[in-house]
């Protein structure tokens, strides 16, 4: 399926659950979600991480709801915890099933983001790792001056931004030095395809979901 | 001040920044955890996400300190659950609606100052408007409906004091530092 339409879905998806309190319709979707997950190949690791972490808010969703709520609401716990495990799964069929790349360029080619936005977001993404660094060395630098930099200490941020100015500022100089124009038409190397069976997909599954939402308590 | 739109650089810079919250933020992200874990056995464990909200809104406050446009508060905030969903964060894609409400709650400071003024009312006027809207959405995602009313003005304004301390006070601080640092214009 086209990555824009799946992540649209998807958040289609997550919104109208917050809206609704159907039990066995979310616990459907999520099935369907896993099943998805598991028929792409994913590794089962990579799936059950995110479910175990869900655990803890999970749980405490449940028992506040269920027994220190004035209603003692033991249904509508389970709705909320299964609304929970929803946003991960339907959230996991996305974004581990979908390499980052395609989805910044179908975006761009499909959905008209600005490549302004998709490249500017994609050249910042590729900094992690310095920026990282950046942050381990500013606080090495502190310990050397006998000064410690905890996350709550304005110092730390303000040397990092001012490291991620510059870096912005050489960033974007060095992509229009090497012709990147904003707003300028582009050709793509890797064409991300919107079929019509995409669309198709699309549609049948947010038909499904209506349905599975309407009958289902 | 006539640049009311968003280059190439400006957008490099915010996610940049929407990234150093999130890197620094990582490394204190178990406080979440062992909180809700602490929590849950007196009947508040979802106070946890009240008390460290704040913490998770910083970077659209200070986004709009720094580039002072109408809509980087918003983007900023978007760019960082952008960046948590491409990280692997639990989530996944319904980050990109939390990053959507609490952009929109702390653009609205913003915007109730109508782009003018940058000071402590500015601060004020941002951590209203995010605890406002974040607890509205948490409203109807969190089943707040169903709490018990004591609980829920305890957490409306432990939600506002972190939003206020963090987003709020933090935030101020560090813009402080950039504009003696002359990085913010004007």
């Amino acid at each position: 399926m086209n990555p824009s339409l799946k992540l649209f879905l998807a958040l289609i998806i997550s919104l109208e659950i917050t809206f609704t309190t159907h039990l066995t319709g979310n616990i459907l979707i999520i099935v369907a979600a896993l099943a998805y997950l598991i028929l792409s190949r994913v590794p089962v690791t990579k799936i059950i991480k995110p479910l175990l972490i869900t655990l803890i808010p999970a749980a405490a969703l449940f028992s506040t709801i269920a027994f220190f709520s004035p209603e003692h609401n033991v249904r509508f716990a389970w709705v909320l915890v299964s609304r929970l495990y929803c946003y991960v799964s339907v959230g996991a069929a996305v974004t581990l099933t979908t390499p980052k790349l395609d989805l910044i360029h179908s975006l761009e080619q499909n959905c008209h983001l600005p490549s302004k936005f998709a490249y500017g977001f994609l050249a910042a993404l590729n900094l992690i790792p310095r920026i990282i660094q950046a942050v381990k060395s500013i606080r090495v630098a502190g310990e050397m001056r006998g000064v410690t930099l905890h996350w709550w200490s304005p110092t730390l941020y303000f040397k990092a931004i001012l490291a991620a100015i510059s870096w912005a500022d050489q960033l974007a100089q060095a992509m229009e030095t090497h012709g990147f124009v904003e707003g300028a038409p582009r050709t793509a190397a890797q064409v991300i395809p919107l079929r019509k069976v995409d669309w198709a997909c699309f549609v049948v599954i947010l038909i499904v979901i209506q349905l599975i939402l309407i009958a289902l308590p | 001040m006539h640049k009311h739109t968003f280059h190439l650089r400006d957008i490099i810079l915010l996610a940049l920044i929407a990234i150093i919250f999130g890197v620094i933020y990582y490394a204190t992200g178990f406080i979440y955890n062992a909180l809700t874990v602490a929590l849950t056995p007196v009947g508040y464990g979802p106070m946890a996400n009240d008390i460290t909200i704040g913490i998770w809104c910083m970077a659209g406050p200070l986004a709009g300190f720094l580039l002072r446009i109408p809509g980087s508060s918003f983007l900023g905030e978007f760019l960082g659950a952008a960046v948590e969903m491409f990280l692997g964060n639990q989530w996944g894609a319904a980050n990109l609606i939390s990053g959507v409400v609490q952009g929109l709650g702390t653009e609205l400071g913003f915007t109730l100052t109508l782009y003018k003024f940058y000071n402590w009312l500015t601060v004020i006027l941002t951590s209203l408007t995010a605890t406002f809207v974040t607890f509205g959405w948490d409203w109807f995602r969190n089943g707040y409906n169903h709490f018990a009313p004591h609980m829920l003005v305890v957490m409306l304004v432990v939600r506002f004091l972190s939003m206020f301390i963090f987003s709020g006070v933090l935030v101020k601080l560090i813009a402080n530092l950039l504009k003696r640092a002359h990085v913010i214009k004007r």
